[in-house]
Protein backbone atom coordinates (compact mmCIF):
# COMPACT_ATOMS: atom_id res chain seq x y z
CA UNK A 1 0.00 0.00 0.00
CA UNK A 2 1.04 3.12 -1.13
CA UNK A 3 -1.50 5.53 -0.88
CA UNK A 4 -0.85 7.41 2.51
CA UNK A 5 -4.93 7.95 3.78
CA UNK A 6 -5.38 11.79 5.19
CA UNK A 7 -8.12 9.98 7.28
CA UNK A 8 -7.08 8.10 9.98
CA UNK A 9 -9.50 5.89 11.80
CA UNK A 10 -8.66 3.82 14.38
CA UNK A 11 -11.61 1.85 15.52
CA UNK A 12 -9.91 0.68 18.79
CA UNK A 13 -9.53 4.75 20.23
CA UNK A 14 -12.02 5.40 23.23
CA UNK A 15 -11.97 9.21 22.56
CA UNK A 16 -14.14 8.00 19.45
CA UNK A 17 -16.95 6.75 21.72
CA UNK A 18 -18.39 10.13 21.39
CA UNK A 19 -19.14 10.95 18.58
CA UNK A 20 -17.66 9.37 15.40
CA UNK A 21 -19.97 10.24 12.97
CA UNK A 22 -17.78 13.49 12.00
CA UNK A 23 -14.86 11.31 10.93
CA UNK A 24 -17.65 8.38 9.35
CA UNK A 25 -18.48 11.31 7.05
CA UNK A 26 -14.91 11.79 5.95
CA UNK A 27 -14.07 8.71 5.24
CA UNK A 28 -17.35 7.96 2.91
CA UNK A 29 -16.37 11.46 1.22
CA UNK A 30 -12.50 11.01 1.42
CA UNK A 31 -12.22 7.30 1.81
CA UNK A 32 -14.94 5.30 0.90
CA UNK A 33 -12.11 2.63 0.41
CA UNK A 34 -10.22 3.28 4.17
CA UNK A 35 -7.10 1.29 4.41
CA UNK A 36 -5.43 0.85 8.14
CA UNK A 37 -1.63 0.19 8.46
CA UNK A 38 -1.22 -0.13 12.04
CA UNK A 39 -3.98 -2.44 12.63
CA UNK A 40 -3.54 -3.77 9.15
CA UNK A 41 -7.16 -4.22 7.81
CA UNK A 42 -9.32 -2.04 4.82
CA UNK A 43 -13.01 -0.55 5.85
CA UNK A 44 -15.69 0.64 3.73
CA UNK A 45 -18.67 3.26 4.58
CA UNK A 46 -20.80 3.87 2.23
CA UNK A 47 -24.51 2.05 1.99
CA UNK A 48 -24.74 0.74 -1.41
CA UNK A 49 -20.94 -0.68 -0.67
CA UNK A 50 -21.97 -1.66 2.86
CA UNK A 51 -25.14 -3.30 1.90
CA UNK A 52 -23.54 -5.07 -1.37
CA UNK A 53 -20.51 -6.42 0.82
CA UNK A 54 -22.78 -7.88 3.82
CA UNK A 55 -25.05 -9.62 1.34
CA UNK A 56 -21.67 -11.21 -0.30
CA UNK A 57 -20.97 -14.15 1.05
CA UNK A 58 -18.43 -15.83 -1.36
CA UNK A 59 -16.24 -12.86 -1.46
CA UNK A 60 -16.43 -11.43 2.65
CA UNK A 61 -16.53 -14.92 4.32
CA UNK A 62 -17.52 -14.91 8.08
CA UNK A 63 -15.37 -18.03 8.64
CA UNK A 64 -13.01 -16.50 10.81
CA UNK A 65 -15.61 -14.66 12.70
CA UNK A 66 -17.00 -11.07 12.73
CA UNK A 67 -14.31 -9.12 14.52
CA UNK A 68 -11.26 -7.76 13.47
CA UNK A 69 -8.74 -8.83 16.00
CA UNK A 70 -10.59 -12.34 16.24
CA UNK A 71 -10.75 -12.23 11.73
CA UNK A 72 -6.75 -11.62 12.54
CA UNK A 73 -6.09 -13.83 15.22
CA UNK A 74 -6.78 -16.97 12.54
CA UNK A 75 -8.27 -19.32 15.08
CA UNK A 76 -10.12 -22.36 14.17
CA UNK A 77 -14.01 -21.75 15.19
CA UNK A 78 -15.79 -24.48 16.68
CA UNK A 79 -18.82 -25.61 14.14
CA UNK A 80 -22.32 -24.11 15.32
CA UNK A 81 -21.18 -20.64 16.35
CA UNK A 82 -23.66 -19.41 13.25
CA UNK A 83 -21.86 -15.97 13.15
CA UNK A 84 -18.04 -17.27 12.64
CA UNK A 85 -19.62 -19.43 9.71
CA UNK A 86 -20.23 -19.40 5.58
CA UNK A 87 -22.86 -21.07 3.65
CA UNK A 88 -23.63 -23.98 3.69
CA UNK A 89 -22.96 -25.09 7.30
CA UNK A 90 -23.89 -21.60 8.50
CA UNK A 91 -27.57 -22.15 7.05
CA UNK A 92 -28.27 -25.67 8.59
CA UNK A 93 -27.33 -24.53 11.96
CA UNK A 94 -29.03 -21.10 11.43
CA UNK A 95 -32.25 -23.17 10.47
CA UNK A 96 -32.21 -24.90 13.68
CA UNK A 97 -32.40 -21.45 15.35
CA UNK A 98 -34.80 -19.53 13.19
CA UNK A 99 -38.08 -21.64 13.61
CA UNK A 100 -37.50 -20.38 17.21
CA UNK A 101 -36.62 -16.46 16.64
CA UNK A 102 -39.81 -15.71 13.52
CA UNK A 103 -41.66 -12.77 14.74
CA UNK A 104 -44.67 -14.59 15.64
CA UNK A 105 -42.42 -16.87 18.24
CA UNK A 106 -41.00 -13.98 19.52
CA UNK A 107 -44.64 -11.60 20.19
CA UNK A 108 -45.18 -14.77 22.18
CA UNK A 109 -42.86 -14.03 24.72
CA UNK A 110 -44.60 -10.64 24.74
CA UNK A 111 -46.22 -10.63 27.99
CA UNK A 112 -43.12 -12.42 30.14
CA UNK A 113 -40.74 -9.38 29.10
CA UNK A 114 -43.36 -6.60 29.75
CA UNK A 115 -43.96 -8.32 33.13
CA UNK A 116 -40.20 -8.66 33.58
CA UNK A 117 -39.75 -5.31 32.78
CA UNK A 118 -42.33 -3.70 35.15
CA UNK A 119 -40.85 -5.35 37.89
CA UNK A 120 -37.60 -3.88 37.08
CA UNK A 121 -38.91 -0.50 37.00
CA UNK A 122 -41.00 -1.12 39.90
CA UNK A 123 -38.15 -0.09 42.61
CA UNK A 124 -36.96 3.49 40.28
CA UNK A 125 -41.03 4.45 39.80
CA UNK A 126 -41.27 8.03 41.45
CA UNK A 127 -37.71 8.70 41.48
CA UNK A 128 -36.33 11.59 41.04
CA UNK A 129 -33.05 10.54 39.29
CA UNK A 130 -32.01 6.67 38.31
CA UNK A 131 -29.60 4.94 36.38
CA UNK A 132 -31.63 3.37 33.18
CA UNK A 133 -28.92 1.16 31.91
CA UNK A 134 -28.59 -0.27 35.54
CA UNK A 135 -32.45 -0.17 36.39
CA UNK A 136 -33.61 -2.02 32.47
CA UNK A 137 -30.26 -2.14 30.22
CA UNK A 138 -28.22 -4.05 31.95
CA UNK A 139 -30.35 -6.95 32.91
CA UNK A 140 -33.74 -7.32 31.10
CA UNK A 141 -31.76 -9.08 27.74
CA UNK A 142 -30.10 -11.43 29.44
CA UNK A 143 -33.58 -12.23 31.69
CA UNK A 144 -35.60 -12.35 27.89
CA UNK A 145 -32.52 -14.74 26.55
CA UNK A 146 -32.70 -16.45 29.83
CA UNK A 147 -37.00 -17.12 29.60
CA UNK A 148 -35.76 -18.09 25.82
CA UNK A 149 -33.07 -20.72 26.80
CA UNK A 150 -35.40 -21.90 29.98
CA UNK A 151 -32.85 -21.16 33.03
CA UNK A 152 -33.87 -20.61 35.90
CA UNK A 153 -34.09 -16.46 37.11
CA UNK A 154 -31.79 -17.43 39.62
CA UNK A 155 -28.76 -18.23 37.40
CA UNK A 156 -29.56 -15.69 35.27
CA UNK A 157 -27.19 -12.36 36.96
CA UNK A 158 -24.21 -15.30 36.59
CA UNK A 159 -24.56 -16.15 32.88
CA UNK A 160 -24.84 -12.38 31.92
CA UNK A 161 -21.77 -10.90 34.33
CA UNK A 162 -19.67 -13.84 32.23
CA UNK A 163 -20.78 -12.72 28.86
CA UNK A 164 -20.20 -9.09 29.84
CA UNK A 165 -16.52 -9.99 30.83
CA UNK A 166 -15.95 -11.91 27.72
CA UNK A 167 -17.00 -8.80 24.99
CA UNK A 168 -16.26 -6.14 27.38
CA UNK A 169 -12.85 -4.25 26.28
CA UNK A 170 -11.30 -1.63 28.57
CA UNK A 171 -9.78 2.07 27.08
CA UNK A 172 -9.19 0.03 23.57
CA UNK A 173 -8.54 -2.82 24.56
CA UNK A 174 -9.07 -6.21 22.30
CA UNK A 175 -11.06 -9.36 22.94
CA UNK A 176 -9.51 -12.17 23.72
CA UNK A 177 -10.11 -15.19 21.53
CA UNK A 178 -10.33 -17.76 24.04
CA UNK A 179 -12.72 -16.15 26.53
CA UNK A 180 -14.87 -15.55 23.18
CA UNK A 181 -15.50 -19.26 22.80
CA UNK A 182 -16.06 -20.33 26.48
CA UNK A 183 -19.10 -22.13 27.22
CA UNK A 184 -18.73 -22.59 30.66
CA UNK A 185 -22.03 -20.81 32.15
CA UNK A 186 -24.33 -23.24 30.11
CA UNK A 187 -22.39 -25.98 31.29
CA UNK A 188 -23.60 -27.05 34.29
CA UNK A 189 -27.09 -25.86 33.26
CA UNK A 190 -27.07 -28.35 30.25
CA UNK A 191 -26.70 -31.39 32.39
CA UNK A 192 -29.91 -30.58 34.32
CA UNK A 193 -31.84 -29.85 31.48
CA UNK A 194 -31.84 -32.92 30.41
CA UNK A 195 -33.07 -34.26 32.96
CA UNK A 196 -36.19 -31.94 32.85
CA UNK A 197 -36.85 -31.00 29.19
CA UNK A 198 -39.20 -28.09 28.62
CA UNK A 199 -40.43 -26.55 25.87
CA UNK A 200 -37.54 -24.25 25.94
CA UNK A 201 -34.59 -23.33 23.30
CA UNK A 202 -32.57 -25.63 24.77
CA UNK A 203 -34.24 -28.79 24.90
CA UNK A 204 -35.41 -27.64 21.40
CA UNK A 205 -31.75 -28.10 20.17
CA UNK A 206 -30.97 -31.26 22.69
CA UNK A 207 -33.80 -32.75 20.83
CA UNK A 208 -33.51 -31.68 16.96
CA UNK A 209 -32.97 -33.71 14.43
CA UNK A 210 -31.28 -32.57 11.31
CA UNK A 211 -29.16 -33.59 8.52
CA UNK A 212 -25.82 -32.29 8.70
CA UNK A 213 -23.31 -31.04 5.84
CA UNK A 214 -21.94 -34.63 5.76
CA UNK A 215 -25.51 -35.76 5.19
CA UNK A 216 -26.19 -37.71 8.39
CA UNK A 217 -29.58 -37.19 10.26
CA UNK A 218 -28.42 -36.66 13.86
CA UNK A 219 -29.13 -34.48 16.35
CA UNK A 220 -26.36 -31.82 18.35
CA UNK A 221 -23.76 -32.68 20.58
CA UNK A 222 -23.62 -31.44 23.71
CA UNK A 223 -20.67 -29.07 22.48
CA UNK A 224 -22.51 -27.71 20.14
CA UNK A 225 -25.92 -26.72 21.66
CA UNK A 226 -22.93 -25.36 24.45
CA UNK A 227 -21.98 -22.95 21.35
CA UNK A 228 -25.63 -22.28 19.93
CA UNK A 229 -26.36 -21.19 23.79
CA UNK A 230 -23.26 -18.83 23.77
CA UNK A 231 -23.88 -17.77 20.83
CA UNK A 232 -27.52 -16.43 21.64
CA UNK A 233 -26.83 -15.31 25.18
CA UNK A 234 -23.74 -13.31 23.49
CA UNK A 235 -24.63 -11.44 20.44
CA UNK A 236 -28.53 -10.62 21.91
CA UNK A 237 -27.10 -9.53 25.38
CA UNK A 238 -25.01 -5.92 25.52
CA UNK A 239 -26.52 -5.38 22.35
CA UNK A 240 -30.22 -4.82 22.98
CA UNK A 241 -29.12 -3.46 26.31
CA UNK A 242 -27.36 -0.86 24.39
CA UNK A 243 -30.47 -0.29 22.03
CA UNK A 244 -32.27 0.32 25.72
CA UNK A 245 -29.67 2.64 26.77
CA UNK A 246 -29.53 4.66 23.48
CA UNK A 247 -34.00 4.82 23.79
CA UNK A 248 -33.04 7.03 27.03
CA UNK A 249 -29.97 9.11 25.31
CA UNK A 250 -31.91 10.30 22.41
CA UNK A 251 -35.18 10.81 23.87
CA UNK A 252 -33.42 13.79 26.07
CA UNK A 253 -31.84 14.75 23.67
CA UNK A 254 -34.96 15.01 21.60
CA UNK A 255 -38.07 15.99 23.96
CA UNK A 256 -40.58 16.46 21.04
CA UNK A 257 -39.72 13.13 19.84
CA UNK A 258 -40.62 11.84 23.48
CA UNK A 259 -43.61 13.95 23.92
CA UNK A 260 -45.01 12.48 20.30
CA UNK A 261 -44.02 8.97 21.73
CA UNK A 262 -45.65 9.45 24.64
CA UNK A 263 -48.85 11.01 23.51
CA UNK A 264 -49.20 8.25 20.80
CA UNK A 265 -47.58 5.03 21.77
CA UNK A 266 -48.04 3.95 18.18
CA UNK A 267 -45.43 5.53 16.74
CA UNK A 268 -43.10 3.64 18.88
CA UNK A 269 -41.99 0.84 16.46
CA UNK A 270 -40.77 3.06 14.21
CA UNK A 271 -39.24 5.29 16.46
CA UNK A 272 -37.10 2.10 17.27
CA UNK A 273 -36.03 1.57 13.50
CA UNK A 274 -34.98 5.43 13.80
CA UNK A 275 -32.96 4.52 16.87
CA UNK A 276 -31.41 1.39 15.42
CA UNK A 277 -30.59 3.51 12.37
CA UNK A 278 -29.08 6.54 14.11
CA UNK A 279 -26.76 4.89 17.04
CA UNK A 280 -26.76 1.14 16.04
CA UNK A 281 -25.43 -0.29 19.01
CA UNK A 282 -22.74 -2.83 16.83
CA UNK A 283 -21.42 0.09 14.75
CA UNK A 284 -19.26 -2.34 12.08
CA UNK A 285 -18.74 -5.90 11.36
CA UNK A 286 -15.35 -7.57 10.20
CA UNK A 287 -15.11 -10.10 7.39
CA UNK A 288 -12.47 -11.89 5.66
CA UNK A 289 -11.82 -11.40 2.14
CA UNK A 290 -11.67 -14.37 -0.04
CA UNK A 291 -10.59 -13.48 -2.79
CA UNK A 292 -8.82 -10.41 -4.99
CA UNK A 293 -11.59 -7.86 -5.18
CA UNK A 294 -10.84 -4.33 -7.31
CA UNK A 295 -13.10 -1.57 -5.13
CA UNK A 296 -12.57 2.41 -6.19
CA UNK A 297 -9.57 1.15 -9.07
CA UNK A 298 -7.67 -0.26 -6.03
CA UNK A 299 -7.35 -4.02 -5.13
CA UNK A 300 -8.11 -5.57 -1.94
CA UNK A 301 -6.30 -9.04 -1.68
CA UNK A 302 -7.48 -12.14 -0.40
CA UNK A 303 -6.32 -12.43 3.11
CA UNK A 304 -7.32 -9.52 4.06
CA UNK A 305 -9.62 -8.02 6.68
CA UNK A 306 -12.33 -5.34 5.91
CA UNK A 307 -14.61 -3.85 8.51
CA UNK A 308 -18.24 -2.92 6.99
CA UNK A 309 -19.16 0.32 8.80
CA UNK A 310 -22.91 0.01 9.23
CA UNK A 311 -22.92 3.48 11.30
CA UNK A 312 -21.70 5.36 8.49
CA UNK A 313 -23.79 3.82 6.08
CA UNK A 314 -26.63 4.34 7.99
CA UNK A 315 -25.96 8.41 7.32
CA UNK A 316 -24.98 7.95 4.03
CA UNK A 317 -26.81 11.12 2.58
CA UNK A 318 -26.98 9.19 -0.90
CA UNK A 319 -29.29 6.78 0.58
CA UNK A 320 -31.49 9.28 3.14
CA UNK A 321 -32.47 12.58 3.06
CA UNK A 322 -30.45 14.88 5.83
CA UNK A 323 -29.14 11.86 7.44
CA UNK A 324 -27.86 13.43 10.74
CA UNK A 325 -31.55 14.48 11.68
CA UNK A 326 -32.89 12.25 13.56
CA UNK A 327 -36.51 11.48 12.63
CA UNK A 328 -39.21 8.80 14.17
CA UNK A 329 -41.28 9.44 11.08
CA UNK A 330 -38.71 8.42 8.35
CA UNK A 331 -39.43 5.58 6.66
CA UNK A 332 -36.19 3.71 7.32
CA UNK A 333 -33.93 0.65 6.43
CA UNK A 334 -30.97 0.41 8.44
CA UNK A 335 -28.06 -1.87 8.43
CA UNK A 336 -27.67 -2.51 12.21
CA UNK A 337 -29.04 -5.65 12.03
CA UNK A 338 -27.18 -6.29 8.74
CA UNK A 339 -27.98 -8.22 5.42
CA UNK A 340 -28.55 -11.50 4.11
CA UNK A 341 -27.91 -15.07 5.31
CA UNK A 342 -26.35 -13.28 8.26
CA UNK A 343 -28.76 -10.89 8.99
CA UNK A 344 -29.75 -10.47 12.94
CA UNK A 345 -31.29 -14.05 14.09
CA UNK A 346 -32.75 -12.12 17.34
CA UNK A 347 -33.78 -8.70 15.23
CA UNK A 348 -37.54 -9.39 16.10
CA UNK A 349 -36.50 -10.20 19.88
CA UNK A 350 -34.46 -6.89 20.17
CA UNK A 351 -37.89 -4.76 18.25
CA UNK A 352 -40.00 -6.42 20.92
CA UNK A 353 -36.99 -5.56 23.53
CA UNK A 354 -37.34 -2.14 22.50
CA UNK A 355 -40.62 -1.31 21.67
CA UNK A 356 -41.57 -2.94 25.56
CA UNK A 357 -38.85 -0.89 27.14
CA UNK A 358 -39.91 1.99 25.56
CA UNK A 359 -43.80 1.99 26.65
CA UNK A 360 -43.10 1.20 29.69
CA UNK A 361 -40.36 3.54 30.58
CA UNK A 362 -42.75 6.45 28.60
CA UNK A 363 -45.99 5.42 30.60
CA UNK A 364 -44.00 6.01 33.99
CA UNK A 365 -41.74 9.19 32.89
CA UNK A 366 -43.52 11.19 30.28
CA UNK A 367 -40.42 13.22 30.55
CA UNK A 368 -36.58 13.56 31.79
CA UNK A 369 -32.99 14.58 30.86
CA UNK A 370 -29.71 12.92 31.54
CA UNK A 371 -27.54 14.16 33.65
CA UNK A 372 -25.03 14.55 30.69
CA UNK A 373 -22.05 15.00 33.55
CA UNK A 374 -22.43 11.60 35.19
CA UNK A 375 -23.37 9.52 31.76
CA UNK A 376 -20.85 6.75 30.59
CA UNK A 377 -20.58 6.46 27.21
CA UNK A 378 -18.19 2.99 25.94
CA UNK A 379 -17.30 1.79 23.24
CA UNK A 380 -15.66 -1.86 22.78
CA UNK A 381 -14.48 -3.31 19.66
CA UNK A 382 -18.20 -4.38 18.84
CA UNK A 383 -20.36 -2.34 20.91
CA UNK A 384 -21.09 0.98 21.19
CA UNK A 385 -23.57 2.57 23.96
CA UNK A 386 -23.84 3.91 27.67
CA UNK A 387 -22.27 2.28 30.37
CA UNK A 388 -24.14 4.69 32.56
CA UNK A 389 -26.99 7.01 31.96
CA UNK A 390 -28.69 8.53 34.84
CA UNK A 391 -32.07 9.67 33.95
CA UNK A 392 -33.16 13.08 36.18
CA UNK A 393 -36.93 12.87 36.06
CA UNK A 394 -39.32 15.65 34.93
CA UNK A 395 -42.17 16.35 37.51
CA UNK A 396 -40.72 13.90 40.53
CA UNK A 397 -42.04 15.48 43.45
CA UNK B 1 -50.27 -30.15 2.20
CA UNK B 2 -53.51 -30.22 0.64
CA UNK B 3 -51.52 -27.63 -2.08
CA UNK B 4 -49.40 -28.17 -4.51
CA UNK B 5 -48.34 -24.96 -5.52
CA UNK B 6 -47.90 -21.49 -3.73
CA UNK B 7 -48.69 -18.33 -5.06
CA UNK B 8 -45.52 -16.14 -3.43
CA UNK B 9 -45.30 -12.26 -3.01
CA UNK B 10 -42.87 -9.80 -1.44
CA UNK B 11 -44.92 -6.77 0.16
CA UNK B 12 -42.34 -3.83 -0.98
CA UNK B 13 -43.89 -1.60 1.37
CA UNK B 14 -43.25 -3.42 4.24
CA UNK B 15 -39.66 -4.94 2.93
CA UNK B 16 -36.64 -3.45 4.53
CA UNK B 17 -34.50 -5.44 2.45
CA UNK B 18 -32.88 -7.53 4.80
CA UNK B 19 -32.04 -9.64 1.80
CA UNK B 20 -32.68 -13.05 4.22
CA UNK B 21 -35.19 -14.58 1.64
CA UNK B 22 -32.70 -14.51 -1.27
CA UNK B 23 -29.97 -15.86 1.07
CA UNK B 24 -31.79 -18.91 3.08
CA UNK B 25 -33.68 -20.26 0.01
CA UNK B 26 -31.33 -18.96 -3.49
CA UNK B 27 -33.61 -21.41 -5.74
CA UNK B 28 -37.05 -19.88 -4.83
CA UNK B 29 -35.83 -15.96 -4.16
CA UNK B 30 -33.77 -13.58 -5.95
CA UNK B 31 -32.69 -9.85 -4.94
CA UNK B 32 -32.99 -7.36 -7.29
CA UNK B 33 -29.78 -4.77 -8.08
CA UNK B 34 -31.56 -2.23 -5.15
CA UNK B 35 -31.25 -5.49 -2.92
CA UNK B 36 -35.40 -6.06 -3.21
CA UNK B 37 -35.69 -9.64 -2.81
CA UNK B 38 -38.94 -11.56 -4.41
CA UNK B 39 -39.91 -15.19 -5.19
CA UNK B 40 -38.08 -16.43 -8.81
CA UNK B 41 -41.17 -17.60 -9.88
CA UNK B 42 -45.55 -16.23 -9.69
CA UNK B 43 -45.82 -19.46 -8.18
CA UNK B 44 -43.47 -21.98 -6.37
CA UNK B 45 -44.09 -25.42 -5.59
CA UNK B 46 -45.61 -25.96 -1.73
CA UNK B 47 -42.83 -26.69 0.39
CA UNK B 48 -42.02 -26.42 4.12
CA UNK B 49 -38.73 -24.83 2.72
CA UNK B 50 -40.73 -21.94 1.65
CA UNK B 51 -42.94 -21.60 4.66
CA UNK B 52 -40.21 -21.36 6.23
CA UNK B 53 -38.82 -18.29 4.79
CA UNK B 54 -42.00 -16.30 4.96
CA UNK B 55 -42.26 -17.50 8.70
CA UNK B 56 -38.29 -16.17 9.36
CA UNK B 57 -38.98 -13.08 7.74
CA UNK B 58 -37.88 -10.48 10.10
CA UNK B 59 -40.70 -8.42 8.95
CA UNK B 60 -43.03 -10.38 7.78
CA UNK B 61 -43.34 -9.05 4.55
CA UNK B 62 -43.83 -12.03 2.50
CA UNK B 63 -47.38 -13.57 1.94
CA UNK B 64 -48.28 -16.95 0.52
CA UNK B 65 -51.80 -18.17 -1.05
CA UNK B 66 -52.90 -21.25 -2.58
CA UNK B 67 -52.25 -20.80 -6.13
CA UNK B 68 -55.64 -23.16 -6.78
CA UNK B 69 -57.62 -21.71 -4.31
CA UNK B 70 -56.79 -18.45 -3.25
CA UNK B 71 -56.69 -19.53 0.34
CA UNK B 72 -54.08 -17.41 2.41
CA UNK B 73 -51.76 -19.66 3.87
CA UNK B 74 -49.35 -17.08 5.66
CA UNK B 75 -49.23 -14.91 7.53
CA UNK B 76 -52.08 -17.81 8.83
CA UNK B 77 -55.99 -16.40 8.15
CA UNK B 78 -57.52 -14.88 11.42
CA UNK B 79 -54.03 -13.21 12.90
Amino acid sequence: MTTVDTVYWDPYDPALARDPYPLYARMREEAPLYYNEQHKFYAVSRHADVQRGLADWQTYSSSRGDILEIIQADIELPPGTLIFEDPPVHDIHRKLLARVFTPRRIATLEPRVRAYCRRALEPVTGAERFDLVEAVGAEMPMRVIGMLLGIPEADQPAIRDLTDETLGTEGGGKINHEDILSTDAFKDYIEWRKRHPSDDLMTELMTAEFEDENGITRTLTDDEVLTYCSVVAGAGNETTGRLIGWFGALMARYPQARRELAADPTLIPNAIEEILRFEPTGPFTGRYVTKDVELYDRTVPAGSAVLFIQAAANRDPRRFDDPDRFDIHRVTQHMSFGVGAHYCLGAALARLEGRIAAEEILERFPGWDVDWDHAELAQTSTVRGWKTLPLVVEGAR
Amino acid sequence: MTTEWWNVTVDTRMCVRTGLCAASAPEHFELDANGQGHARSATLPASEEVLEVAESCPIEAIGIRDADTGEQVFPPPGS
